[in-house]
């Protein structure tokens, strides 16, 4: 059994003329948690998609547990993802299903178990997330909040092995944050599954996973311990996660946005 | 000279970017196929579709299409037989041939086609509209994550509920066609209903162009709307672009599949239809 | 109680279409008023003129050979059975100028321009630029309605011309190819059995149907409700209702002006 869970090496991703991600080498050991954090539309979301295989790096490798999942069809893929537990950002929840019909389906998909254990599981899920007694809502009459919920409902009912958090408290108050941050914790300590998540709330991210990486413009520039994130000393880490208005970030936005009009 | 050669440059990439859109389209269609192949040999329930799915998307396809096949192929056939009956009343006088011909017309090519037509725009649309998005909202990458194939799991049922239901809304469609045809021959030009109902040209060439043709139309529309909502990207706009492409899609597959078969069949016949 | 339900539901659908149906005369009186006086936004005129036509050529082009191909091997083998090689231009060019190629054109605009149009609408609606608009004191429909119906008339009327003519020659070729009809034939088989009104009966027709792609695709854009979904179920509703319109103009246009 591979110690490492994640690996990337000098990948890099373009969609048409823009350069995505230029060289990530990025190694998540098995039963870590690491945290991603980047400026808006840096690439985050896509350094998650080519981990579980949802689009492949025009360069690079990329193993999951040892496993390459470039150049894999998507039927090898599916053994491979149910390994992976995912939070999306915008929760993509199956319209058509009920709350439990979501969180059970990664169950069902999988197959050998039964209808009842399924059910029961699918119960259990909820109650953790505090959903309990709202199994035949439909997505359209739940609130953000508990769509969030659901997504990670149905992210960890399989207690899979890595699961990937992208933007767990995006648009939700902080006493929510704080509750679904607990829940989080709370998951990851019972299951010791290799977490990676994505925030843009420094903060509460900080409180939950060990390491943070900083992906700016196509590259990790920094990788450190999450409690001396605020103290970083590259610039570009420290203004952003202070939140301050001056410094190196501010420039070089401009620069992008002129370079992109 | 730049000029002529940006221009010769964009024809080119336009048509290339069609030759690899006509080659992953039949990639889908193939999968497609494969999908339902799969199907059958598959012990275990996991990694399927949904339960009930197939009869859902017949009665989305089938009972929710009725009124408007009722109601566009009626009218169409009354138009067809009015100007018919209009250029012969110029010509001959004689209506006798107008029930027997309309009838082998509609058998061999009108009835599976203008069906055919109206489903690519009713479910071109709605398939596209409902894969388009489902692509845009990531619920698509959240199947593939549950180890699904999107094509087993949306298209497979969508195909197979639309070969059986352009089927039998384009026997409905046939109907309807002629029975209209039949309405307005008799009132608006005197036609005897015993001369109209008349089925002696009906051979059984024709009724195999029908299910060929039915069955054609039934594969095409699911396949070329579904790989249109599964290429949606953005967000609103690319699901309106999405469905766009569908309908023309669909459309422009019907008439071209009806030109291919009516020509093939004839060839095969040596023009004895 | 099936039966119960089934009568809610066709109730409930008749409502629905009969919202629709007022919805769509409602904006047709508006745009119509806008006619009086006639100021129209020239800039947004011509844009829509450029889009529309230039995308629709290609797959007009397309189907209408196609179609005129298809209605020759519709005619031919009976044609061929009685020797009457010289009708069959007129069997061909007769159901096309008149009746498939309007339809199947506008069939086809509806898709390629329609189902567009209803997109970008219903888009600007979702993102708020029609209340943007409204807040700046700008009629939506008179900037944006009237010059898409205009343009949209306008190139449907230019869109089956061409696509009349191309008909015939797709005729005319399928004819030779699988006829042995040679184009001579062809040619005196048209200009000696159609007459001028046949093709203007088609272009009558194409007006009609443009007005009505136009009114169908613009109601449906600006009436959406909810985000990517309800662009979907926009440009759906929109295709259909233009489809249905078009069938049921047929139908009344050729009674009334046969």
């Amino acid at each position: 059994m591979s110690v490492t869970a994640i690996k990337l090496a000098d990948v890099h991703k373009h969609y048409g003329h823009r350069d995505v991600l230029s060289g990530i080498t990025l190694e998540v050991a098995r039963g870590a948690k690491v945290g991603l954090i980047g400026p808006a539309a840096s690439g985050k979301s896509v350094i998650l998609k080519l981990i579980c295989g949802l689009e492949q790096p025009d360069r690079g490798t990329i193993e999951v547990f040892g496993e390459s999942v470039v150049g894999k069809t998507e039927a090898r893929l599916g053994d491979l993802r149910q390994r992976i537990g995912m939070l999306f950002q915008n929760y993509a929840l199956f319209d058509s299903l009920s709350v439990a019909g979501n969180v059970a389906f990664p169950l069902e998909q999988r197959g050998g178990l039964s209808t009842d254990e399924i059910a029961k599981r699918v119960e259990t899920r909820l109650r953790a997330v505090g959903l309990a007694g709202s199994e035949h809502k439909l997505t359209g009459e739940l609130s953000g909040g508990m769509k969030k919920r659901v997504g990670i409902a149905r992210a960890t009912v399989a207690d899979a092995e890595i699961v990937i958090y992208d933007e767990p408290s995006a648009g939700l108050d902080p006493v929510t944050t704080q509750k679904i941050y607990d829940l989080l914790v709370a998951d990851q300590a019972r299951t010791g599954a290799t977490v990676l998540a994505v925030s843009s709330d420094v903060v509460a991210l900080a409180q939950f996973v060990d390491e943070i990486a900083f992906l700016y413009r196509g590259k990790l520039i920094y990788r450190g311990p999450a409690k001396t994130i605020f103290d970083a000393t590259d610039p570009v880490v420290r203004q952003f996660v202070r939140g301050e208005l001056e410094g190196p970030l501010d420039e070089a936005k401009q620069v992008e946005d002129e370079a992109n009009a | 000279m730049s000029y002529a050669r940006t221009r010769i440059e964009r024809i080119g990439d336009a048509a290339l970017g069609a030759g690899r859109a006509a080659i992953e389209l039949w990639l889908v269609y193939v999968s497609t196929i494969a999908g339902i192949v799969r199907g059958f040999s598959r012990k275990r329930g996991g990694r399927g579709r949904p339960k009930g799915e197939l009869v859902r998307q017949m009665f989305y396809i089938g009972n929710k299409s009725l009124i408007f096949i009722v109601v566009t192929l009626g009218f169409i056939g009354m138009v067809m037989t009015y100007q018919a009956c209009l250029q012969l009343s110029r010509v001959t006088g004689d209506f006798s041939q107008v029930g027997p011909q309309f009838m082998r017309l509609i058998i061999s090519d009108f009835g599976p086609t203008l069906t055919g037509l109206m489903l690519a725009t009713r479910v071109g649309a709605g398939i596209a509209a409902e894969i388009g998005s489902m692509k845009v909202t990531e619920q698509i990458d959240a199947l593939r994550m549950s180890g699904v194939l999107p094509i087993d799991y949306l298209i497979v049922p969508r195909f197979i509920a639309s070969l059986i239901m352009t089927l039998m809304l384009a026997t409905l469609g046939s109907l309807i066609t002629y029975g209209a045809g039949g309405l307005t021959a008799e009132f608006s030009f005197g036609v005897n209903p015993n001369t109209y109902y008349d089925l002696s040209l009906l051979r059984p060439r024709h009724l195999v162009l029908f299910v060929v043709k039915a069955l054609a139309y039934g594969a095409a529309i699911p396949v070329v709307a579904g790989f249109c909502g599964l290429r949606a990207r953005g967000s609103s706009e690319g699901v309106g672009w999405a469905t766009t492409a569908a309908v023309i899609g669909s459309s422009f597959a019907v008439i071209v599949l009806d030109f291919l078969i009516s020509a093939a069949a004839l060839f095969l016949t040596d023009g004895d239809l | 109680m099936i039966g119960e339900r089934m009568f809610e539901g066709i109730g409930a659908g008749a409502i629905r279409i009969a919202q629709e149906v007022g919805g769509i005369v409602v904006l047709t009186g508006q745009v119509l008023r806008a006619f009086v006086p006639p100021r129209v936004d020239w800039r947004e005129l011509i844009k829509n003129l450029h889009k529309m036509g230039n995308r629709s050529v290609p797959i007009v082009v397309l189907t209408a050979f196609f179609a005129g191909g298809l209605m020759v091997l519709q005619s031919g083998p009976f044609v061929k059975k009685f020797g009457a090689t010289a009708l069959a231009g007129w069997g061909a060019g007769y159901a096309v100028l008149r009746e498939m190629g309007p339809i199947l054109i506008a069939l086809m605009f509806s898709g390629r321009v329609g189902a567009n149009n209803t997109a970008e609408l219903a888009t600007m609606t979702v993102t708020e630029q029609l209340d943007g608009l409204r807040a700046l004191a700008i009629d939506p429909v008179r900037f944006l309605v009237v010059p898409r119906v205009i343009a949209m008339i306008v190139t449907l009327v230019a869109l089956t011309v061409i696509g009349d003519f191309v008909s015939l020659a797709g005729a005319s070729i399928v004819a030779r190819a699988m006829l042995d009809i040679d184009w001579s034939t062809m040619y005196y088989s048209f200009v000696d059995n159609l007459e001028p009104y046949d093709f203007l009966h088609g272009i009558y027709k194409s007006i009609a149907f443009g007005g009505a792609i136009a009114v169908t695709s613009c109601y449906f854009g600006v009436t959406v409700r909810g985000g990517a979904v309800g662009v979907g179920r926009a440009v759906n509703a929109a295709v259909v209702a233009a489809a249905v319109s078009i069938m049921l103009l047929d139908f009344f246009l050729t009674y009334t002006t046969g």
